[in-house]
């Protein structure tokens, strides 16, 4: 058959939501952590710490699922660190993230610079789902995907309900709004936050380790080339909600996978100005977000970035 | 258990013994990684430092990296003090390149040295300035998060530059512009083939200026305030748009000259790769001087020498270069963590001991809840 029209968009699309995956872990993640109250700057670097851990794993194991897990597990240990300045010491968190950014970038090139451009041949495949696949148009784009695309729709749906309708939910939003009323009323605030410091951390590190295992399995310094930072941003967009996430991070997912398609296309678009696209679109995203946050006063956190001390009046 | 209380006043001790433990933590974090990767880090280190000081021109090198170090950084000890947090340094640097790379490229070729630079470097300043402006209007305006603007910004500076080099300012499909005319060199000073030039001294004037400001004006005094409480600010009559945009400026136009003035001194080249990633550094120089620009052109130097031993021992020991990256950023880490004790008076306290005049303690189970009613009464 030749590609149609159609074709060629269900196959973008369907790019769009495997590209959508990687920014949506680190988003959600993002999302659940600054609910808690800590602001975590430094999605670039777990990221990247994800990305190159989970490629590690991988290739000395043969597994990428084992990988992904590495991955997690790494960026979670870093997050950790985030969490202790921050919660423990009560360290200016927007810094903090700042010095996170920093460590993941260095630590990964560092260790990463004798895995330059190695190829793993062993990466995450895709797994159709029976039935739902078969659907026309829909089931190729959303059910003919790896598992860790459907595990992104199933933590949407998670933790929009854990967050909204149970009383851990309720536990996690008071503490980023009044942790001093949270705690008052039993919620143990440090662990609340450190819990989901470390948990936000490691959804970073599947959505870099979801690139290394997965979408583009080699190496290269500074793979996820600024997505932690986007990240930060649809959290805003996001208005601090699961299901806003889901759809932010697919729109820029498709944003990036018709870039690709552009450049594969040999249109006559600058190629600068079309890898600058997401950039761009995110810098505007992140003011018109700010502006509806403003009017409609939803979402964020109020003792976002606000250290909790019990003895302090 | 222990109790924390808020200081008024941190000691000079501790403003001193934090941030000389936090470099030797950091550089002991440095070593366990490196160990990891079987290198020697006694070794690296030596090589770094050699590297660094080893001789008249490596320390002249060293120098030349602090330039814009010190530029950039004592524009941030300005900005950060008001909690305005710009990290767009990287961006504003490159646009302050294009900026004055544009006169040196494209220029008109007849005009006097002293003139073509002075313009370069104003040209440079004014673009650093209007990247930071952008922020700090969505900032003041509708209060837009500074540190995803200003690092987005810095992803689509370096697209533009990019977009030049990869365009009509590349030379025979490369990214690399023709060398700049001796015109629009700024002048090196000391012998070849050291490349530190007379930006030094801009920068060494930015310092005490921006102290200055901080110290002696009624503007530094007004960004102050804003830092530690931005109500009061406003209910005590500051300006705070004025001042978020005046101090932006002052950061972005010093972050844009250091760029110029590397890029025509230094490189005499414009290229994608101009060392923009100083940007970075410098917030770390920043912080570490405790924002004081003075003290900043130590740390800049200092951090100055890491960066250009570490050059050296990408070279020599082929060891990469991200090492350097985790040095600076464990630097930064133990510094945050050690604003509890610079922040905080702590003091060990027995947990179960009840204080005189309180209720005696009757069970362990209760201790708890009377250590709490007895804190209360304190």
């Amino acid at each position: 058959m030749n590609p149609t029209f159609g074709s060629i968009l269900i196959k973008v699309l369907a790019g769009a939501i495997q590209s959508g995956t990687i920014l949506l872990l680190p988003t959600l993640g993002e999302v659940l952590t600054e609910r808690s109250g800590v602001l975590n700057l430094g999605l670039e670097g777990l990221m990247l710490i994800g990305a190159f851990f989970g490629f590690l794993g991988a290739m000395k194991t043969g597994n990428p699922y084992v990988g992904l897990l590495l991955g997690m597990a790494a960026a979670a240990a870093a997050a950790a660190i985030h969490a202790f300045i921050c919660v423990t010491l009560r360290g200016n968190q927007t810094v903090t993230g700042l010095a996170l950014a920093i460590f993941g970038t260095g630590l990964t090139s560092f260790y990463g610079d004798r895995w330059v451009s190695q190829r793993l041949t062993t990466p995450i495949k895709p797994i159709a789902i029976p039935g739902l696949s078969q659907i026309p148009v829909v089931g190729p784009i959303l059910f003919s995907q790896d598992l860790i695309v459907y595990a992104g729709y199933i933590l949407v749906a998670l933790f929009w309900f854990l967050l909204f309708k149970t009383k851990v939910g309720v536990n996690l939003r008071a503490v980023g709004e009044n942790a001093k009323a949270a705690d008052a009323m039993g919620v143990n605030v440090v662990g609340t936050r450190y819990f989901w410091t470390i948990l936000g951390g490691a959804l970073a590190g599947a959505g870099g380790a979801y690139i290394t295992c997965c979408i583009h399995p080699y190496w290269l310094n500074g793979i996820t080339s600024g997505k932690g930072w986007i990240a930060v941003a649809l959290v805003v967009f996001a208005m601090w909600n699961p299901f806003n996430a889901l759809v932010g991070a697919f729109l820029f997912g498709g944003i990036e996978a018709m870039q690709l398609q552009l450049q594969a296309g040999g249109t006559y678009i600058n190629s600068a100005l079309l890898s600058m696209l997401p950039y761009v679109t995110t810098f505007v995203v992140i003011i018109v977000a700010t502006l509806i946050v403003r009017v409609r006063h939803v979402g964020t956190p109020k003792e976002l970035g606000i250290p909790y001390a019990r003895e302090e009046k | 258990m222990l109790r924390f209380e808020k200081r008024d006043k941190t000691p000079v001790r501790l403003r001193l013994i934090v941030p000389v433990c936090s470099v030797l933590l950091g550089l002991l974090v440095g070593s366990v990684v490196m160990l990891f990767a079987r290198v020697n880090p006694l070794r690296a280190y030596g090589a770094i430092v050699k590297g660094a000081f080893g001789s008249a021109y490596t320390f002249s090198e060293t120098l030349a990296i602090a330039v814009p170090l010190i530029l950039i950084s004592s524009g941030l000890c300005l900005v950060y003090r008001m909690k305005f947090f710009n990290i767009g340094a990287k961006g504003q640097y490159i646009i302050g390149a294009i900026c004055g790379s544009y006169l040196a490229l494209f220029g008109p070729a007849t005009m006097s040295r002293p003139l073509l630079l002075t313009l370069m470097m104003v040209l440079g300043t004014l673009g650093g300035a209007l990247w930071a402006i952008i922020p700090a209007l969505l900032k003041v305006y509708w209060n837009v998060n500074e540190v995803i603007a200003t690092l987005l910004l810095n992803y689509i500076a370096s697209y533009i530059l990019w977009f030049f080099m990869y365009g009509t300012w590349g030379t025979r499909g490369f990214p690399l512009s023709k060398n700049f005319a001796l015109n629009a060199q700024l002048p090196r000073i000391l012998p070849a083939p050291s490349r530190l030039h007379i930006g030094l001294f801009f920068g060494l004037a930015a310092a005490v200026i921006v102290w200055i400001i901080i110290r002696k004006t009624r503007f530094g005094y007004e960004t102050r305030v804003l830092g530690d409480n931005e109500r009061a600010a406003r209910y005590a009559g500051i300006n705070v748009f004025k001042t978020v945009i005046i101090a932006a400026i002052i950061s972005g136009g010093l972050a844009g000259l250091a760029g110029i003035a590397h890029t025509s001194a230094v490189l005499r080249i414009l290229q994608l790769e101009i060392n923009s990633d100083y940007g970075y550094t410098a917030i770390i120089a920043a912080w570490l001087a405790g924002l004081d620009p003075l003290v900043a052109v130590g740390i800049s130097v200092l951090l100055a020498a890491l960066e250009a031993g570490g050059y050296q021992i990408q070279i020599v020991m082929r060891v990469p270069f991200g090492i350097v990256g985790v040095i600076e950023s464990s630097i930064l880490f133990c510094l945050l963590a050690g604003e509890i004790v610079t922040h905080y008076r702590i003091t060990l306290t027995r947990r179960l001991s009840t204080p005189p005049g309180s209720t005696p303690r009757i069970g362990k189970k209760c201790s708890g809840a009377l250590d709490e009613r007895a804190r209360g009464a304190a």
